[in-house]
C-alpha cells in the first residue's frame, strides 16, 4: 500500500520535472540547430591576447587558453553531444530491434547463435569496449557513433526479443496465423507495432547515458578532434587551467550536467507515459 | 549449490569463446592496414614487415586465430609492440592500485549506501530521505571525470587539503599512500553510493510492507531485530544484482578516474595503450579485463545462492 503510494508521489514528482527536462532537450535542440546564428563568437577564433579571460560581458563564460570564448564552444559542442546521443541510439536501437525480432521470431539455433553474441558484447565494460572499437575504428566521431551504437545493442537485442517471445504467444498472432497472414505479415503488422512501446523508452533512457559516454571517450581524447569543439575534449583541455581558469571545465561541465539531467527527466516521462506499469 | 556452480559455468563457455574471438577480431577491424595504423608512415618498410611477421599477420585470418588461440591457451597473452613487454607482466605491474582504488570505492560507496538507504526508507519522505534523494540522482547524472575535477578543484586546487594526482601504495606508504588514493576513490564511489542508496531504498520500503514484517513485530520482536533480520535480509537481493550490474560501469569508471588522477593502474594501462596505438597490448588488456569481469559476474550470481537458499536448488 505505501508502495503504491510512494509511486503516485514519484509520478507527481516526475511530472512536475518532465517539463523542466522538456525545456532543456528543446533548448539544447534549438543551440545545437542555431549554433552559427546563437553563438556570439567564432568557435575556433583564437586571440592570445585575450587567453584565460575571466566571465565578462562580452565572454560570458570567459575564454579559453588560446583566447576562444567557451560559450561559443560550449554552443556547438552541443551539436557534438546531441548527434551522438541520438544518432548512436538510433543504430543501436535499429540494429538491436531486427536482431531481436529474428532470434525471437525465428527461435532455435539462430536465436542460440544470436543471443550468445549479445551476452558476448555484453561480457565487456561499455567503456572498455568502447574505447577499444574506438581506437580500431580511429578517432572521430564516426567511429564513436560505431562503438557506442555496438555497445547499446544487447540492449536492444535482448528487450525486442523478449517483447517477440511474449507476443507471438498472444491470440491475435494466433488469429492471424489461421486467417493465413504470413510469416513476414505478422511480424511486420502484428508482432512489429506491439513491441515498440518499450524499445522507444528503453531508447529514451539510453539517450542520456550516450551523450555522457560520447563526453567520455572525448575526454580520453577519442571523438571529435580538436580544434572543434565537444564538451569533453573541452573538460580535458581545461583541466590543466583548473587553477586560473576553472571556466573552461565547469562551462561544458555543467551544459553536459543540465542535459543529461534533463533528458533523464524526459526519459521517465515517457516511461510514464507508455508504460502504465512502472 | 554444486549443480548451480556447474550449470553456470556451462553456459560461460560459448561466451568466452565469442569473447575471444571478438578481441582477437579487434586488430582487423581497423580501416585498411592494421601495421599502417599501429606504426607512422615514416618508419622503414623492412621494419613493417618484420612486425607484420611477429604478429602473423602475413598469414591467413584463421591460420592466425589458431595460432592466437593456442597461445592464449598456454597462458600467453601476447606482448607490446611498444617495449615488448608481455601483457601479463605489464598487468601484473598495475594491478595493485587499480584493485586499491576499487576496493576503496566499493568500501566508500557501501559505507554511505547503507545508513542513507536504510534510514530513507524507515523514516520516508524525512528529511533524510529527501536528501538522499536528490543525492543518487545528482550522482547518477554526474559523469565522473567531471565528479573528478570537481574534487580536484575544491580539495585539491581551492583548500589544498589533498594531492591532486600520483600515487603512493598504501600497503607500503601508509598514511600518505591512503591520502593519495581519497579523491579518487571518492570519485569513484560517490555514482556507486548513488547507485546503491537508490535500489536499496526502494526494495526496503518494499520489504517493509510484507506481512512477515507485520508478523514479527506483532509477536514482539524489537524493532532492530525485525529491520535486521526480516527487512534488510530480503531487501539485500536486489542491492546485489545491481553491484553486479554496476561492476562495468566500475571498471569504466576505474579507466577514467585513473587517466585523470595519474594512477598507474591497469585503466590508464587500456587509455595509454589506445594513444600508443599499441593494438597487441589492447588486445591483451582488453580480453584479462572481460576474463575479470566475466569471473565477477560469476561470483556475483553465486552470492544469491549464500543470500536466498531457495535458489540454490533448480
Amino acid at each position: 500500500m505505501a508502495d503504491r503510494r510512494w509511486n503516485t508521489l514519484r509520478r507527481a514528482a516526475r511530472a512536475r520535472l518532465a517539463p523542466f527536462g522538456a525545456v532543456v532537450l528543446l533548448g539544447a535542440l534549438v543551440i545545437a540547430v542555431a549554433a552559427p546564428l546563437v553563438s556570439p563568437h567564432d568557435p575556433l577564433k583564437q586571440n592570445l591576447g585575450n587567453a584565460l579571460a575571466k566571465p565578462s560581458r562580452v565572454h560570458l563564460l570567459g575564454t579559453d587558453n588560446v583566447g576562444r570564448d567557451v560559450l561559443s564552444r560550449v554552443m556547438w559542442g552541443t551539436r557534438v553531444s546531441l548527434v551522438a546521443g541520438f544518432v548512436s541510439v538510433a543504430l543501436a536501437l535499429l540494429t538491436g530491434g531486427l536482431l531481436g525480432l529474428a532470434a525471437g521470431y525465428t527461435g532455435g539455433r539462430v536465436d542460440g547463435v544470436l543471443m550468445r553474441l549479445m551476452d558476448a558484447v555484453l561480457s565487456f565494460p561499455a567503456l572498455v569496449l568502447a574505447l577499444a572499437l574506438g581506437a580500431v575504428l580511429g578517432a572521430g566521431l564516426t567511429g564513436v557513433l560505431i562503438a557506442l551504437a555496438v555497445v547499446y545493442t544487447p540492449t536492444f537485442a535482448r528487450l525486442m526479443r523478449g517483447q517477440v517471445l511474449s507476443i507471438t504467444a498472444r491470440e491475435y498472432v494466433d488469429a492471424a496465423r489461421a486467417l493465413g497472414a504470413s510469416g513476414w505479415r505478422v511480424a511486420w503488422h502484428h508482432v512489429l507495432p506491439n513491441a515498440t512501446a518499450p524499445m522507444v523508452v528503453q531508447g529514451s533512457l539510453s539517450v542520456a547515458f550516450a551523450i555522457l559516454a560520447e563526453a567520455s571517450l572525448s575526454f580520453l581524447g577519442l571523438g571529435i578532434q580538436p580544434p572543434a569543439a565537444s564538451w569533453g575534449s573541452m573538460i580535458n583541455a581545461g583541466r590543466g587551467y583548473l587553477q586560473q581558469a576553472p571556466w573552461i571545465v565547469f562551462g561544458p561541465g555543467t551544459a553536459l550536467f543540465v542535459t543529461v539531467i534533463g533528458l533523464n527527466f524526459v526519459g521517465d516521462a515517457v516511461r510514464d507515459a507508455l508504460d502504465p506499469r512502472a | 549449490m554444486g549443480r548451480l556452480v556447474l550449470r553456470r559455468l556451462g553456459a560461460t563457455i560459448p561466451v568466452l569463446l565469442l569473447v575471444t574471438a571478438g578481441v582477437f577480431s579487434l586488430l582487423h577491424l581497423t580501416p585498411g592496414d592494421p601495421i599502417d595504423a599501429m606504426m607512422a608512415e615514416s618508419v622503414d618498410a623492412t621494419v613493417k614487415e618484420t612486425l607484420r611477421r611477429q604478429l602473423g599477420l602475413d598469414q591467413p585470418i584463421p591460420v592466425q586465430y589458431a595460432a592466437w588461440m593456442k597461445r592464449l591457451l598456454h597462458g600467453d597473452l601476447g606482448r607490446s609492440i611498444r617495449n615488448g613487454e608481455p601483457v601479463l607482466e605489464s598487468v601484473g605491474r598495475r594491478i595493485r592500485p587499480s584493485l586499491e582504488l576499487t576496493a576503496l570505492a566499493m568500501t566508500i560507496s557501501l559505507v554511505i549506501a547503507f545508513p542513507v538507504g536504510i534510514l530513507s526508507a524507515y523514516r520516508h519522505n524525512g528529511p533524510v530521505d529527501r536528501v538522499g534523494t536528490s543525492f543518487a540522482l545528482f550522482g547518477i547524472c554526474m559523469p565522473n571525470f567531471l565528479l573528478a575535477l570537481l574534487l580536484i578543484f575544491v580539495f585539491g586546487v581551492t583548500l589544498r587539503w589533498l594531492p591532486i594526482s600520483g600515487y603512493l601504495d598504501p600497503l607500503e606508504e601508509g598514511w600518505s599512500g591512503l591520502r593519495s588514493l581519497v579523491l579518487p576513490a571518492v570519485t569513484l564511489g560517490l555514482a556507486l553510493a548513488a547507485v546503491v542508496t537508490r535500489t536499496l531504498r526502494s526494495s526496503m520500503l518494499e520489504a517493509l510492507t510484507e506481512d512477515y514484517v507485520r508478523t514479527a513485530r506483532a509477536k514482539g520482536l524489537s524493532e532492530w531485530a525485525v529491520l535486521r533480520g526480516h527487512v534488510l535480509r530480503n531487501a539485500l537481493i536486489p542491492v546485489v544484482t545491481v553491484l553486479g550490474l554496476q561492476l562495468g560501469t566500475l571498471i569504466g569508471g576505474a579507466v577514467i578516474t585513473e587517466y585523470v588522477f595519474a594512477l598507474p593502474g591497469v585503466g590508464r594501462l587500456v587509455v595509454d595503450a589506445v594513444f600508443a596505438r599499441d593494438y597487441p597490448l589492447v588486445q591483451g588488456v582488453v580480453l584479462l579485463i572481460a576474463l575479470g569481469f566475466i569471473a565477477s559476474n560469476l561470483l556475483v550470481d553465486l552470492l544469491y545462492g549464500l543470500i536466498d537458499p531457495r535458489l540454490r536448488r533448480g
